[in-house]
């Protein structure tokens, strides 16, 4: 279990260890941050490989700076241990980085912190356990929208709209998606064009992916 | 004799003057300037009996003196002068002059001044010379001061010339005639050309350049020409010619001219004077010249006319011709006779010339003893004589010094005055140098410091800016790590919290499941608020950008607060101010402050609107007031006014003042942003 909050391992070993300590002999190991939990993954893949691995996404980084967050960690697990079943477990519920984290990991369990329960923790180890795979009803609701839309808006896409929600200027997106200015308004005219409302200003823009339920 | 009988007249006159004078009381002016008109008419009847005449003269004068002090009455004052002259009333004549003369200097009247000077010149000329003079001098300065009087600066010219030459002094005189004729010439008066004439052939004579004379004289009778005095003055020119050759001792000659006098016998009979001297002058010729033969017939018979006329002076020259011809025929007794004859009425006649004349014969034909007196006494007098003429000559020259030393003094004085003006111009003109050149500095250094001010205003704008900029960066960064601290750090451990004890309310079957699942379930809403708070803190809900427009939302709320007034103000969200460079910025922010102190301080508005908007790559900022406003044309354009227009021309802008005296006043400003077009393309 990787998390810099003690306090939320010791809430997730106190719903696994509850009841489940009857059907399966469950060993915790423990990482605060990027460092001790890749010294763990490396460890163990040299050994025993973890069965399964809970990854926070906001973690303290790696001294190197190598890897700076649990999505880094993430695909380094895949990598070294292709055999472990990867559950991210992250406050963060925007579109994009939903979009992303699936893109990236595709993890066994996406549980998003603020939905979750005891019982769907258990519910979705369980589910883990046996093959499935288990996502909170906010990353379904996300496949859904993806699903119900003809097209798809790529994660680029996504992140300006996501930033526009947020207030940010468009002259201020190169600061936050890594394109240029004028990429960013070809894109936004594109988007316009999709949803086909291409003379229409941010605002119209912003109502209309929200309804779309791209925001 | 004369003057006696002036006496006389003018005595009769007043005592006429006071019988009637209070009967013609006539209140028409008109009406009164016809009887003065007619008055003078007949004073100047020649078949009037004098005193009727003289008569007739008093009641004008006293008509006259009804009148106000006027030029019209100070005229006719001088006509009446004129006719009391042409009927020989010279105390009268002087009288009203001297009335003439109080009224023109009563009234400043300076042409009048002049004429009754001259008139009173005349009046002195053959009693007083001196006096004669210096009145004649004083009508000359005066009508040399105004210009226009050509015509009677020469005829005081000429009355001068004539007194000079009356006293022997020819050269001066000679030049004073020619001065006249030129005044004469200049005037196109020819009236009086041949007196001048006459005069330098008179002078001509003295000076013994006979030729001369007898041209001039000859021209004398050329001007007189049509004249009424044409006869009269041909006589005379005549006479003179006679004389003239006389003098060179062409005797043929002078005989001729003295004949061809003589043949205007009917003129000379009605002028037994002329007459006579003409008489007696051919006879003296023909005596001269040995010609006997009506000698001294001839002389008697003048010498019986002007006894018949008592022409003294004639009679005087008359009987020295007779005491000289009978000194020739030796009969010394008869010549001794007409000798002291001679002498005594030239004594009375005070005829200097004569009786020097008639003592030297007397000196010659007396006795040794007796001659020796009368020898004696010519010497005296004609010492005397050239010492009187000195004395003359020396009081003209002085009366002439004097006037010349008040025009000196005059010329002195205008001299120092022209100075006094020239400093006091100078001083002025420095004065007004230094005075501009002072306010040239003090403005300068008005200017500069005005400057400077709005430098150091600019740099306080600027800090401000800076510090909002930095305040605001600040702001953000600390939202920011707030966000992420109730995000990653409240937020995760409330959810730890949270599932443990869901984990625990799983396993613990007590009976109070239920509450614990509500208060998790309050939990879970804790987080989902402070996600919420979270996620609102860390957006960027406050641009960077926003720092100017907070600082100019500032300076308006500042300012209002300050004079009491409300305010609206709206920014257009397109501006993108951050890429929008700071001198433009500044202007903005000055345009604002300097528009927003003229409305304080003349429109006495209770709202201003300010609006920034955004079109067409323009930003349009429009101030609005609704005050008083101001005649857009009328008002001169102020030092705020201007810096403003100055500022939107530096930025490619326009700007317009448009006011209306009810509904206040609009300042729009469009700037276009060329930069952020390069920069959006």
């Amino acid at each position: 279990m990787i998390d810099d909050h003690p306090m939320i391992i010791e809430g997730y070993k106190n719903t696994l260890l509850g009841e489940n300590q009857r059907e399966y002999q469950i060993k915790i190991d423990i990482a605060s941050n990027c460092d001790d939990a890749y010294a763990s993954i490396v460890k163990s893949s040299e050994t025993v490989p973890y069965d399964m691995l809970f990854v926070d996404i906001k973690l303290p980084p790696s001294t190197d700076g190598a890897i700076t967050s649990g999505e880094d960690l993430a695909k380094h697990a895949k990598e070294l241990l292709p055999k472990s079943k990867i559950i991210i477990l992250t406050m963060h519920r925007e579109d994009h980085r939903i979009h992303n984290i699936l893109k990236n990991i595709n993890p066994a369990g996406f549980l998003i912190k603020s939905d979750l329960t005891s019982s769907e923790l258990l519910l979705a180890f369980n589910n883990i356990i046996k093959g499935k795979a288990y996502y909170s009803a906010t990353v379904n609701d996300h496949f859904r929208k993806m699903m119900t839309n003809k097209f798809s808006l790529d994660e680029k896409n996504l992140k300006i709209l996501y930033h526009l929600s947020r207030g940010v200027k468009t002259k201020n997106l190169p600061n936050y998606v890594s394109l240029s200015l004028s990429a960013i308004e070809k894109r936004k005219n594109q988007i316009k064009e999709m949803f086909s409302i291409a003379k229409a200003d941010d605002q119209m823009l912003l109502e209309e992916a929200r309804k779309r339920g791209f925001i | 004799m004369i003057i006696n009988l002036c006496k006389f007249l003018s005595l009769f006159f007043i005592l006429i003057f006071f019988g009637c004078g209070q009967s013609d009381k006539v209140d028409d002016k008109e009406l009164k300037s016809n009887l003065i008109i007619s008055y003078i008419k007949n004073s100047q009847n020649n078949y009037l009996p004098i005193d009727e005449r003289k008569k007739n003269l008093e009641k004008a004068y006293n008509i006259c003196s009804t009148f106000e002090d006027g030029i019209y009455k100070r005229n006719k004052i001088h006509d009446i002068s004129t006719s009391y002259y042409i009927l020989k009333d010279y105390r009268s004549y002087k009288k009203m002059n001297m009335k003439a003369m109080k009224i023109a200097s009563s009234i400043n009247d300076s042409l009048g001044i002049a004429k009754s000077y001259r008139n009173l010149g005349i009046y002195y000329r053959t009693s007083k010379i001196d006096s004669a003079y210096y009145y004649f001098d004083q009508a000359k300065q005066i009508y040399s001061k105004v210009s226009g009087n050509d015509y009677e600066q020469g005829k005081v010219l000429l009355d001068m010339a004539r007194i000079l030459q009356k006293t022997k002094d020819y050269s001066e005189s000679e030049a004073l005639t020619i001065r006249s004729i030129e005044k004469f010439e200049l005037s196109k008066n020819i009236k009086f050309l041949y007196l001048c004439y006459t005069n330098l052939g008179i002078l001509a004579k003295y000076l013994e350049r006979y030729d001369e004379a007898v041209d001039y004289q000859l021209k004398a009778i050329d001007y007189a020409k049509g004249t009424s005095n044409e006869i009269l003055q041909t006589l005379i020119s005549y006479n003179n010619i006679g004389t003239i050759y006389k003098s060179q001792k062409n005797y043929d000659k002078a005989k001729e001219y003295y004949h061809k006098a003589l043949s205007y016998t009917d003129y000379l009979s009605t002028k037994p004077k002329r007459h006579s001297q003409l008489l007696d002058n051919l006879a003296y010729v023909n005596f001269l010249s040995n010609d006997m033969a009506n000698i001294p017939d001839l002389f008697y018979k003048a010498l019986n006319i002007r006894d018949s006329i008592n022409d003294r002076y004639g009679i005087a020259t008359n009987t020295l011709h007779l005491a000289e011809y009978y000194r020739y025929i030796d009969d010394y007794k008869t010549a001794r006779m007409y000798a002291e004859q001679s002498r005594d009425v030239s004594l009375e006649l005070h005829n200097n010339e004569e009786l020097l004349q008639a003592y030297q014969l007397l000196s010659e034909i007396s006795d040794s003893d007796k001659g020796l007196v009368y020898a004696n006494t010519y010497i005296a007098l004609n010492d005397s004589l050239v010492k009187e003429e000195r004395l003359f000559r020396d009081k003209f020259a002085r009366i002439r010094y004097e006037t010349d030393e008040i025009v000196e003094k005059n010329e002195q004085i205008s001299k120092e005055n022209q100075i006094l003006i020239i400093a006091i111009l100078g001083l002025t003109t420095l004065f007004l140098l230094g005075y501009i050149i002072f306010r040239q500095q003090q403005s300068n250094k008005e200017l500069l410091f005005a400057q400077t001010q709005q430098e150091s205003n600019e740099e306080i704008y600027r800090l401000l800016l800076n510090q909002q900029v930095k305040l605001e960066e600040g702001r953000q960064l600390e939202q920011k790590r707030m966000s992420e601290e109730l995000h990653d750090g409240v937020l995760g451990r409330l959810f730890g919290v949270r599932l443990s004890l869901d984990g625990i309310n799983q396993r613990a079957n007590d009976g109070f499941t239920e509450t614990r699942n509500k208060y998790i379930d309050e939990l879970k809403s804790i987080e989902k608020e402070i996600r919420l708070i979270s996620h609102d803190l860390g957006a960027e809900t406050l641009p960077s950008d926003v720092a100017y427009i907070d600082a100019v939302e500032n300076l308006i709320k500042d300012l209002c607060n300050v004079h009491g007034i409300e305010f609206e103000f709206s920014n257009d969200e397109d501006i993108d101010w951050e890429g929008i460079d700071d001198q433009k910025k500044v202007n903005f922010f000055r345009i604002l402050q300097e528009s927003m102190q003229n409305i304080f301080k003349h429109a006495s508005a209770e709202i201003i609107k300010i609006n920034f908007d955004y079109v067409d790559d323009t930003i349009n900022l429009t101030i609005l007031d609704d005050g008083i406003g101001f005649r857009t044309g009328k008002v001169k354009k102020g030092i705020g006014l201007k810096n403003i227009a100055s500022r939107v021309e530096q930025m490619n802008g326009v700007v317009s003042f448009v006011s209306d005296n009810e509904s206040g006043t609009t300042v729009s400003v469009s700037v276009p942003l060329h930069t952020k077009i390069v920069e959006l393309h």
